[in-house]
């Protein structure tokens, strides 16, 4: 053993070390840290072209379009599409896409210095609260205003209500681009080959549990990081069972909201059924999309509730000819508000045009082409997913029978659509996760549920420093 | 940082004899600002304490401004609201868990991990035959580099490895448990359980360090003299009485080092979390404060609000270090080691 090297040396640098350690403890406190606080500028301070029908918001010939897109389950190529078409219909206006995925960590400073990009696809896990930003973006009902590269009002060719989860406190200032539906997905060839119905209440899902449990298979099954698709599907449940009148009180961060009747028989009702076993156990460790092919690929777990962009999603974990197809939430009873073909549908991928960016006009012109037929078809083809644009959808769904189901549940529903944003709004979903993964995993009965999911609602209410966006 | 850069200088120039610091008057001084002394000043004093100020210090001031506001962190406007962040925090009852977790962390962590580390640093330098010469147990130094090897794997990488093994339904642990016959286990939740997920964390953080630590604590004991074990044995002291007589108040100092370390790890462990439990895990039983203050800066668009939760926890972190040193203190070791 070499015991003649000098100790200390040695201690002298442990001694730095430790002072340097202390000094990283503070690390923490840096992070939070601007670089700088910019002032603001004057609003798109690009030189307006001439505004005309085909140039509705007067794009400067010359100047350059800032688009900083959400790099995720989309990719950008549809933007880098969309891009092409502006730079064609728009001689002289550059587009420039910028790929991301971590929005808001990377816009921020830029939007504390005044110098935001001229349109954000404000969207992934990382997405910017649209709340802290509300006031820095422009409005954007003259985009849906204009008329199309066809020449058609671009109003008229969208789906009903696809505006209004854009729409705060009656400003228009988030145009969402992908058309979501809500729905209980399941394999139709195994459904046919089992003579097994979509259940449209409760009442048949405890019926079907117990035909699913006889083939050792469970009815439910959920990942840790997406527990609350089953609260999504809860309050679809409860809103068509009590109408507005429920969709309101959630909105609006009532009091007592989670305690109203229809919300509770919707809870009981997913309680009998976690009580009867029949929701494949250990979700709360389970990473979601593992989970999610526990049940397009294993089929261990015959319904999933989940947005249409489970298709895509699980795209390379499905197990082949499982024709995955979309039903409606199911309602609690019979006699229910809305019918139960009412569907929970909203748009995604929020595009918002911040006021103070340099081309704003630009960033509309860009949403309009998005909007435009060819944009919008292309979008639908590679996808498989459906715009807000109606009609980019043939028939046969280019071959997706969850495109298809997903058409025909909209016809069906008609204008008995609806959907919320206060969970979004104002960021609940990572504290109600815990109340819905320990509901789930059976350790938590309605009354605990209930009491937790209201205090996040009550303090958030209560919270002056967040502003609310009232819903009526 | 002045204070310890200047006793270096002093030192470094009053070496070897420290004759020259007799010499204490002006003229002294005044000869002795020679452009070498002036430039060195220059070079290794005021440039990084400049870099230092400018780069770190005034981040530090900045948060902790940012604090006293309610700045939402996407906007230049923010308000100053006094201390009522503070007055927020007190009551948040989700924060005051994400501390209670950090906290038991801060415990919990650094005793095993650390005890872990000094058995094995003692196995492998000392704790040998006990003829002939103080060594080690047969191929330590194979032991040594194996026990290395987490250390070497990133953090996010050895959660994203353990998440894996915990997966209730896939996962090796399970396999391992249900194929030995303990049926309870199957498709259990370790990180999805209220009982075992801040143990199962916590575990992983333990593999993650012990070989680190494990290393720092050989390297210190090497540094003691073998005459001093050669000593104990022969004055009839055993193993482990050589190990907490011997070894244990001879590199206190290293040891108090590594409570340092492993507790600042301990009361951030953002990466861990990350990957092994990024939503809070069950009940919020794993959820530790860099997780909520990452939360309210980003998603809930509340930077005022999270620069406060940083305050606090550097409030915490320092509190900790404090701690240590006052036990160290205590239980009689000195404060200024080498001198």
């Amino acid at each position: 053993m070499d015991i003649t090297v000098k100790p200390l040396g040695r201690r002298d640098f442990l001694r730095g070390s430790l002072a340097a350690a202390a000094l990283a403890a503070t690390g923490s406190l840096a992070s939070c840290a601007t670089s700088g606080t910019g002032t603001s500028t004057s609003s798109s301070s690009a030189p307006a072209g001439q505004v005309s029908d085909t140039n509705p918001f007067g794009v400067q010939s010359g100047t350059t379009v800032d688009a900083v897109i959400f790099n995720g389950g989309y990719g950008v190529d549809y933007a880098e599409f969309a891009a092409k078409q502006v730079q064609t219909k728009q001689s002289g206006v550059t587009v420039k896409v910028t790929p991301t995925t971590k929005i808001a960590q990377s816009l921020q400073p830029r939007f504390v210095s005044g110098n935001p990009p001229d349109v954000i696809d404000n969207s992934g896990a990382d997405l910017i609260g649209i709340n802290t930003i509300r006031d820095q973006l422009a409005e954007l009902t003259d985009v849906i205003e204009a008329k199309n590269y066809e020449g058609t009002v671009i109003k008229d060719t969208l789906y009903p209500g696809v505006t209004n989860p854009g729409t705060f406190d009656g400003k228009f200032i988030q145009l969402n681009y992908v058309l979501t539906v809500y729905a209980i997905w399941y394999s139709a060839s195994l459904f046919d080959d089992m003579g097994w119905t979509v259940p449209k209440t409760y009442d048949e899902m405890m019926s079907l549990g117990a035909e699913a449990k006889g083939k050792g298979k469970y009815l439910f099954g959920w990942g840790k990081e997406a527990a609350t698709y089953y609260q999504t599907m809860a309050i679809s449940s409860a809103i068509k069972e009590g109408g507005d009148d429920v969709r309101l009180a959630l909105e609006n961060l009532k009091p007592d909201c989670w305690s109203l009747p229809p919300v509770q028989d919707v809870f009981n009702a997913l309680k009998k059924i976690i009580d009867a076993g029949y929701v494949k156990p250990g979700g709360s460790g389970t990473q979601f999309t593992a989970a999610q092919a526990q049940w397009s690929n294993a089929e261990q777990f015959i319904l999933y509730p989940s947005g249409s962009w489970i298709e895509n999603e699980m795209k390379s974990q499905t197990k082949s000819g499982f024709k995955m197809t979309g039903a409606p939430e199911p309602s609690v009873s019979t006699s229910s508000k809305f019918a139960y073909e009412a569907l929970h549908s909203t748009a995604g991928e929020g595009y918002i045009v911040p006021s103070q960016g340099k081309n704003a006009a630009g960033g509309k012109e860009f949403l309009r082409a998005m909007l435009s037929k060819d944009a919008a078809v292309n979008f639908a083809k590679e996808k498989l997913s459906s715009t807000i644009v109606k009609g980019t959808v043939p028939a046969d769904g280019f071959g997706s029978t969850a495109l298809q189901s997903q058409i025909k549940m909209l016809e069906a529903a008609g204008t008995n659509v609806y959907s919320w944003n206060f969970i979004d709004l104002y960021g609940m979903n990572t504290d109600q996760l815990v109340l819905w993964n320990t509901f789930l995993a059976g350790d938590s009965s309605v009354a605990e549920l209930t009491k937790g999911l209201q205090e996040i609602t009550d303090k958030v209410a209560k919270d002056d420093s967040i502003k609310k966006v009232p819903v009526s | 940082v002045t204070a310890l850069s200047s006793a270096g200088l002093t030192s470094g120039v009053s070496s070897p004899g420290g004759g020259l610091r007799r010499i204490g008057s002006a003229r002294w001084r005044r000869r002795n600002l020679t452009f070498d002394k002036v430039s060195f000043f220059l070079v290794f004093l005021i440039i990084p304490v400049a870099w230092y100020i400018g780069f770190v210090v005034s981040q530090f001031v900045q948060a902790a401004y940012f604090s006293l506001t309610d700045w939402s962190g996407f906007s230049p406007a923010m308000n100053f609201v006094g201390l009522s962040n503070y007055s927020k925090l007190l009551s948040d009852a989700t924060f005051l868990k994400a501390v209670g977790n950090n906290v038991l962390m801060a415990i919990v962590v650094p005793i095993v991990t650390l005890g872990l580390a000094m058995f094995f640093a003692t196995l492998v330098t000392v704790g040998g035959s006990t003829r002939g010469n103080i060594r080690g147990l047969r191929n330590s130094s194979f032991y040594r580099v194996v026990s290395f090897f987490p250390y070497v794997i990133p953090a996010i990488v050895i959660g994203l490895i353990w998440s894996q093994i915990y997966d209730p339904n896939s996962g090796l642990l399970n396999g391992i448990l249900t194929r030995v016959g303990l049926e309870q286990f199957t498709s259990f939740p370790w990180l999805g359980d209220v009982r075992t997920a801040r143990w199962a964390v916590m575990f992983v953080i333990i593999w993650g360090l012990v070989g680190f630590y494990m290393v720092l604590f050989i390297a210190a004991i090497k540094g003691v003299p073998a005459e001093v074990f050669e000593a104990a044995r022969i004055d009839g002291a055993g193993r482990f009485r050589t190990a907490v007589s011997i070894t244990i108040p001879l590199i206190r100092d290293n040891v108090q080092t590594a409570f340092i370390y492993i507790g600042i790890l301990a009361l951030d462990a953002f990466v861990y979390m990350a990957a092994l439990e990024p939503g809070g895990g069950p009940a919020n039983t794993t959820l530790v404060m860099a997780q909520q203050l990452f939360t309210t800066a980003f998603a809930k668009g509340q930077f005022g609000y999270a620069c406060a939760m940083g305050v606090v926890l550097a409030g915490i972190t320092l509190a900790y270090a404090g701690l240590v040193f006052a036990i160290n203190r205590l239980t009689g070791g000195r404060s200024e080691v080498g001198e």
